[in-house]
């Protein structure tokens, strides 16, 4: 935990946020403690609400100003949380890169493309024009901008959506980050732009060996595009675990029922999809105990009283927080079960 | 007729591909309406005048005496504009007076810009304390008569050349400081700037390099009917006789040195007048064009 291990690129202990307001302080992200491998890629989803993007914006520091971030986010083996903000400028864009939700409005309407990218190259590698400039002309055409000499002169509104968050992914990338961070980084484009988005962060992250974190709200993002998963519900990790088995098997009552509304090819037609009743819990009156138990078929009166901690598997990577967890399957009907959601 | 039509047709196609595409959105030559054509020829043509005052050939001197007292105007150059009740030129005193107010309002408006446009956007940026002061001073400055405000800098510091600009400067300092700080705040939660700070960039960088760009459209609408503003003023303090002192020529001595025979020689004024009217006309239009302009050019992003 003191960043001796070599393995580990962002080790997150005990992450809370905490809005200050009038009322006294609202806890929106509590007790968040995972670890992220370096070259594997991460899936982080939720529903709307669930904390996702504060759990983002807690590890880039760009959390508002009445919003206080507590525990340890290790990156690399220095702490984020307790680093003077100049330490932290210096990592940002350089180890880690970031992509966001919207790229209509991410890209400076202003400011020429190539300049968006040069930035990042110019201020932490201190390179020279010339430099910065082939550089950027790479990078757009490693991201697929057919033109990356024209694109590199012109104004971001010359570009459709899936052009600008491909010229986003390359603004990340300008400094060959660790991790890339890819904030719900397809939700605002087309169903098609979407899969090839994907699968252009999902190729770069395998040739650039780099580390990848890919929050979302839609499960099959992350089904087949990830190593690890984290499951957030109500400010709080309610599961995580290796992507395949929590798919395959999973423990918490919530990520059941998540992946039981999932709609399947292989049920016949005009099969009522199964939903979860209820709404998540509002972060101003969140109960004592797991924040899913309202909604929970399975929940017992010790559900709605304490918070069940982490509960790991034999093998330490699967954990979940549930006092009555789905049983765990037998080898066999693992494997079934892997094959029907696959 | 039908295959003629298709023919046609297919030439058609074949010269439209022929053509080279409209390469970018940048710089299109404006298209300009008759008035705005005025408007900047003017302008253009008062600033070159300003400059080249001095080597225009045939130009008599401001301040010695051309021909006889109170002349109307002739065809020549010197006399186009008739002569002042000292015998001198007026066109000349004009081009010269252009040259004194255009060169006072344009280190004014920079002054103004430079302070302005930082506390501004620091106000913006930051709030709270910074914000508060910049307000009180733009509020302060809004509700003083502009005169007033001048003539008391005038009394302490004495008149001249560059009073005239501190002072004018001053009064334009808190209206382009409100018009930054509203810019940085519409600004301040947009995705790109929260890019650039996820890039690593600095306060500094991103009030410079990514906020400073986007408020450049607001500014240039707004200076140019704040600069006829300022040549107004200044027109009125010359006016009123504590403006650039004589026998610098400059719009409003000359409007004052001839009201007195205004009766029996009413086309002395016409010179003078004309300058100010045609310059604060020039300048509201061009920053109208503008303000249309940029609003066009942002409802395409």
């Amino acid at each position: 935990m003191t960043g001796g291990d070599q393995d580990i690129l962002l080790d997150c202990e005990a992450v809370s946020c905490t809005l200050a307001t009038s009322r006294g302080p609202l806890a929106l992200l509590k007790d968040v403690t995972f670890r992220l491998g370096r070259r594997t890629a991460l899936g982080i989803v939720g529903e709307s609400g669930a904390g996702k993007s504060m759990l983002i914006k807690g590890i880039m520091g760009l959390t508002p100003s009445d919003i206080t971030v507590a525990g340890r986010i290790g990156l690399d083996g220095e702490d984020m949380v307790a680093m003077p903000e100049a330490r932290k400028r210096a990592l940002l864009g350089r180890k880690v890169g970031m992509v966001f939700q919207n790229p209509m409005t991410s890209l400076n309407p202003f400011v020429r493309v190539g300049r968006q990218i040069d930035e990042a190259s110019r201020l932490h590698l201190r390179l020279g024009k010339a430099e910065a400039r082939a550089r950027a002309i790479a990078l757009l055409s490693q991201v697929g901008i057919p033109d990356p000499q024209e694109c590199y002169a012109e104004y971001p509104h010359r570009f459709s959506g899936g052009m600008k968050q491909r010229i986003m992914i390359a603004t990340a990338l300008a400094c060959e980050p660790e991790l890339l961070i890819a904030d719900e980084a397809t939700t605002a484009l087309d169903v098609t732009v979407q899969k090839d988005i994907l699968d252009l962060l999902q190729a770069l992250q395998g040739q650039r060996r780099m580390s990848m974190i890919l929050v979302t709200h839609n499960l099959a993002v992350v089904a087949s595009r990830t190593d690890e998963l984290l499951v957030l519900y109500g400010g709080r990790v309610v599961e995580y675990g290796p992507t395949e088995r929590v798919f395959a098997a999973p423990r918490h009552r919530y990520t059941e029922a998540l992946l039981s509304a999932v709609p399947r090819m292989d049920e016949p037609a005009h099969t009522r999809l199964r939903t979860i009743p209820g709404r998540p819990p509002d972060p101003q009156d969140r109960p004592a105990g797991c924040p899913f138990a309202a909604r929970c078929p399975a929940a017992e009166e010790r559900c709605r009283q304490e918070m069940p901690g982490m509960t790991l598997d034999a093998d330490g990577r699967h954990g979940f927080a549930c006092f009555v967890p789905v049983p765990a399957p037998g080898p066999g009907a693992t494997a079934a079960r892997a094959e029907a959601t696959s | 007729m039908t295959a003629r039509s298709q023919d046609i047709k297919a030439q058609d196609l074949e010269a439209a591909s022929a053509l080279p595409a409209p390469a970018t959105a940048r710089l299109r030559w404006p298209r300009l309406k008759g008035f705005e054509w005025f408007a900047f020829g003017f302008v253009a043509l008062l600033i070159a005048a300003a400059v080249l005052v001095d080597v225009i050939p045939g130009l008599a001197r401001p301040n010695f005496p051309y021909g006889d007292f109170s002349q109307p105007p002739e065809w020549s150059l010197n006399g186009l504009l008739g002569t002042d009740p000292l015998g001198r030129s007026i066109l000349s005193r004009v081009l010269h007076g252009a040259r004194t107010t255009l060169g006072i309002v344009a280190v004014a408006t920079a002054i103004a810009l430079a302070i302005g446009m930082t506390a501004g956007m620091l106000a913006g940026f930051y709030r709270g304390p910074v914000e508060r002061a910049v307000d009180l001073y733009a509020n302060t400055m809004a509700s003083l008569p502009p005169i007033l405000v001048i003539l008391a800098l005038i009394a302490v510091v004495g008149n001249s050349v560059l009073t005239m600009m501190l002072a004018l400067g001053i009064l334009d300092i808190g209206v382009y400081a409100r018009i930054a700080k509203g810019g940085v705040i519409a600004q301040n939660d947009r995705d790109y700037v929260l890019a650039a700070r996820a890039m690593g960039a600095s306060d500094a960088r991103i009030l410079a390099r990514e906020i400073l760009p986007n408020l450049v459209p607001a500014l240039t609408a707004i200076v140019p009917p704040l600069v006829a503003g300022l040549i107004i003023t200044e027109g009125s303090l010359s006016f009123l006789g504590y403006g650039i002192p004589p026998p610098a020529p400059s719009w409003g001595g000359m409007i004052a040195s001839s009201t007195d025979l205004l009766s029996r020689f009413p086309l002395l004024v016409v010179g003078p007048i004309l300058a100010i009217v045609l310059t604060v006309y020039s300048l509201n239009t061009i920053g109208d064009s503008l303000a249309r302009r940029l609003n066009d050019r942002n409802r395409n992003l």
